[in-house]
């Protein structure tokens, strides 16, 4: 549509908080760059050259007006405005994990280099047991329902990035972080890592999967009966699941 | 010259008497290679920041061509460079190639270019000094400075390649879980000793000018670039010893096996990786301004001397800018959004840095308000100048949508940053470098720079830097991650590659255009014009001197009268016949003030 490209497809019910403020951001410190540019250009074309400067140092009270101006004006017209609006976002979003929310689909994620662990708790909603699903770099999310991730990493520092949800969160050694989205369209998403990882960080790619909750349910069922055939009690080193964290 | 010694000559303690003045070293050793004059120790920076600035380019022009073309041979150099691939970037290399990018362009180039060396030869100058406070703790910074290249030029050559963790060094990555090489531990050593080496010169440069300005040069008479200097010198003792600090540790971590940033899994917890990220970013958010405040000063220098009139609202810019140092060191956690940070902490860092654009603004309406109604002369240094305020003003804005926590999280890792930083930390920084060093190239060597040539350079560098980093804030808009060596493994990521290669190609050209400002630097010093005292016609002291200054500089310490702008006065043209009126220099009739 334009020659620019623009931000990935947002498929998700918070995405638009970030497009928004993307856009009121683009907007007035474009008009803000322009107006510097313009002034700049002004004087670089038409106040040169061999005539007498206007002598002045700027330093009568009057002539702090326009650094006041522009000070006001940026202030209040782009901190102040973008602060306000951000923090009730991230509050009404980001930030309200979903805790308390029975349906949310609640995922484990261990990053290693170079790849994505995910476990789900299975039937009996508990991680770390017999019936957990396990998958690898396939992420697989029922549609309409907030999908709450916890991560951490085995070796390195991961960031899991969701360019459709506009969201990532770093998978840290020694750490568990969190982070929710909510998908609203049905599709096959990417997983980028977003930090630095290693010689094959770029090759750390995994797909996500927004299902319908018909789909996803079947799923379940099937990615149950994979799970229970691998599943192997000595395998210590598999359950690397941990007790699911409330929000601080 | 040799000064008479039975004159009353006043030394440099801010007016008090001193002994007679030191005879120049005349030994090979002593007056060019082991120097404690400022002018010499200058030079050296300079000429060591050049070196890297080449290095660091080269291995741009690298970073871009895998960017352009994903795993096909470079030309020319490949075979030679990366003979086991074939003359192919391997993933790794890639990862080599930005950290070394990187590390080298901020370390290693645009500090000793910008601190070392025009920090060295400009505040004694500036001030109306002989020398530094300590000249000996100078060489020492200087010297140390080069023993920490030898080292990181030797992590190039090791066994398991150079340094890959990238710039930032995050643990677990440059321990031996992620970089088990002694490359990476070279890197830490490196590291420190640049450290060692930038506190040594700050400590020497916030003395020099608390005690050794000329009579009459009080801090508000002081030219621009000092107070951009001086307030770095100050940011580079508080921050760098927190780096340094980091350094010790990862060190520990890796030679002594202790487990300060190494973390075991969730369920059996060592140290702590992110402490590593706090003491970086406490010092590496003030160290961008580290970089940015000596080429603003410049810069509002220049553009009031080449507009012919002075610097509008000295006082109030100068209030900015002691405003951004102390807000420098309060926004780091900006940088740390994504780690799992607390919505309280996001919400005050996120506060913090925004205000951060307030004093930015008053300093842009400053250079606005000295341009305008001025009589503008384009010269090479003030072009850069201009194109400072340009690029600075372009990634100054963009800085917004990484304070705001929402749009940051979005944006952070991705190539908006990479645009953002370069633009305002790497192009504006380099673009007061290439002010700096048209406009004191001739006191430096004593000799002119070609001015078309210089110009040319100017024009090709600026469009090309627009084009370049703009059209990386195009692709971090759009989503793509920094740091991959092939960005097309991602679907989302592949109708962007056409835009990579433009990038790539207007890299390409700005390489290129560097090479006439070397061809320029070279002509210039062996058959260059000889330079006049003072060819830009401007006030400030070290204008006042020969081109190259002697080696005491002042025969009898100036006693200053004026502020460093004086420019375009009226009763100066009538009484001096000249728009310019030097700072030691009354006006016939006028009590100078005090």
């Amino acid at each position: 549509m334009t020659f620019l490209p623009a931000l990935p497809r947002d498929a998700s019910l918070h995405g638009h908080h970030v497009d928004g403020i993307l856009g009121y951001l683009t907007v007035t410190t474009g008009i803000c760059f322009g107006v510097l540019l313009a002034i700049l250009l002004v004087a670089v074309a038409f106040h040169r050259g061999n005539r007498q400067a206007h002598y002045t140092h700027g330093d009568r009270p009057r002539d702090r007006l326009p650094a006041v101006i522009a000070g006001v004006v940026v202030l209040f017209g782009i901190d102040a405005v973008a602060l306000v609006r951000s923090t009730e976002r991230l509050r009404e979003g980001m930030w309200r994990y979903p805790d308390d929310d029975p349906t949310a689909t609640r995922i484990e994620v261990t990053a290693q280099q170079w790849a994505w662990n995910f476990r789900y708790p299975g039937a009996d909603g508990q991680f770390g047991t017999a019936d957990d699903i396990l998958t690898l770099n396939e992420l697989r999310v029922p549609v309409g329902k907030p999908v709450y991730v916890q991560l951490t990493s085995k070796d390195v520092i991961h960031s899991m990035y969701l360019p459709n949800f506009r969201t990532k969160i770093d998978a840290v050694p020694g750490t568990i972080t969190r982070m929710w989205f909510q998908p609203t369209t049905a599709g096959g998403y990417e997983i980028g890592c977003a930090q630095h990882c290693g010689a094959w960080h770029y090759k750390m790619r995994g797909e996500l999967t927004v299902l319908s909750a018909e789909d996803f349910a079947r799923w379940q069922v099937r990615a149950a009966a994979d799970a229970a055939l691998r599943y192997e009690a000595a395998d210590a080193e598999a359950h690397d699941a941990w007790t699911w964290r409330p929000a601080p | 010259m040799t000064a008479d010694p039975a004159s009353p000559a006043e030394g440099n303690g801010g007016g008090e008497g001193a002994g007679p003045l030191h005879p120049s070293p005349t030994g090979f050793w002593r007056a060019r290679v082991f120097s404690t004059d400022h002018k010499v120790i200058g030079r050296q920076f300079l000429w060591l920041g050049l070196v890297f600035l080449a290095v660091a380019g080269a291995l741009a022009m690298l970073i871009r061509w895998q960017l352009a073309h994903p795993g096909q041979p470079v030309p020319v150099v490949g075979a030679l460079l990366f003979p086991s691939t074939g003359g192919s970037v391997s993933a790794a290399a890639y990862t080599a190639l930005f950290t070394m990018h990187g590390t080298i362009m901020i370390f290693f180039a645009l500090t000793p270019i910008l601190i070392g060396g025009f920090g060295n030869f400009c505040l004694p100058l500036l001030i109306g000094a002989r020398d530094m406070a300590f000249p000996v703790l100078n060489m020492l910074s200087f010297w140390t400075m080069f023993a920490a290249t030898g080292i990181l030029t030797a992590s190039f050559f090791t066994p398991l390649g150079p340094p890959a963790a990238g710039w930032t060094a995050y643990p677990t990555l440059s321990t031996a879980i992620g970089a088990p090489g002694v490359a990476q531990t070279l890197w830490v050593v490196a590291i420190y000793l640049n450290g060692a080496s930038s506190v040594m010169g700050a400590v020497n440069y916030i003395t020099t000018v608390i005690r050794f300005r000329a009579p009459g040069m009080t801090f508000f008479r002081m030219p621009l670039t000092v107070w951009g200097l001086w307030l770095a010198a100050i940011l580079n003792a508080l921050f760098v010893p927190v780096l340094a600090a980091g350094a010790v540790l990862l060190f520990f971590d890796r030679v002594l096996g202790t487990r300060f940033f190494v973390a075991g899994s969730a369920i059996r917890p060592g140290g702590d990786p992110v402490l590593y990220q706090h003491l970086f970013w406490i010092f590496g958010h003030p160290e961008v301004y580290i970089l940015i405040l000596p080429a603003w000063g410049i810069a509002g220098d220049l553009l009031s001397f080449f507009a012919r009139k002075p610097a509008f609202g000295y006082r109030v810019t100068v209030w900015a800018l002691i405003a951004i140092v102390v807000l420098s060191g309060l926004v780091y956690g900006h940088h740390m959004f994504v780690t799992g940070m607390s919505p309280l902490l996001g919400e005050g860092f996120m506060l913090l840095t925004m205000i951060i654009s307030v004093p930015s603004v008053v300093l842009g309406v400053g250079w606005l308000g000295t341009l305008w109604r001025g009589a503008i002369r384009l010269t090479t240094p003030m072009l850069f100048a201009l194109g400072l305020v340009v690029v600075f003003g372009l990634g100054g804005f963009t800085g917004l949508f990484l304070a705001d926590v929402l749009s940051d999280v979005y944006l952070h890792d991705t190539f908006f940053v990479v645009g953002h930083f370069h633009l305002t930390m790497s192009a504006a920084v380099l673009l007061g470098a290439f002010a700096a060093i048209y406009f004191w190239f001739p006191k430096m060597f004593g000799r002119l720079l070609n001015e078309p040539l210089g110009k040319l350079h100017f024009a090709l560098t600026l469009v090309t830097v627009i084009v370049t980093f703009g059209l990386q804030l195009v692709i971090g808009y759009a989503g793509m991650q920094r740091r991959l060596a092939d960005p097309s493994v991602y679907a989302w990521l592949r109708p962007l590659m056409p835009l990579n290669r433009v990038i790539s190609t207007a890299a390409f050209v700005m390489g290129a255009a560097q090479l006439l400002f070397v061809a320029n630097f070279f002509y210039s010093l062996r058959w260059g014009p000889k330079a006049p005292p003072n060819p830009w016609q401007v006030g400030t002291l070290e204008w006042t001197l020969p081109s190259p200054p002697p080696h005491h500089n002042f025969d009898v310490i100036p006693r200053v009268v004026v502020g460093p702008h004086e420019l375009g006065n009226p009763a100066a043209k009538r009484a001096l016949g000249r728009d310019y009126q030097a700072q030691n220099e009354a006006l016939p009739g006028e009590v100078p003030r005090e």
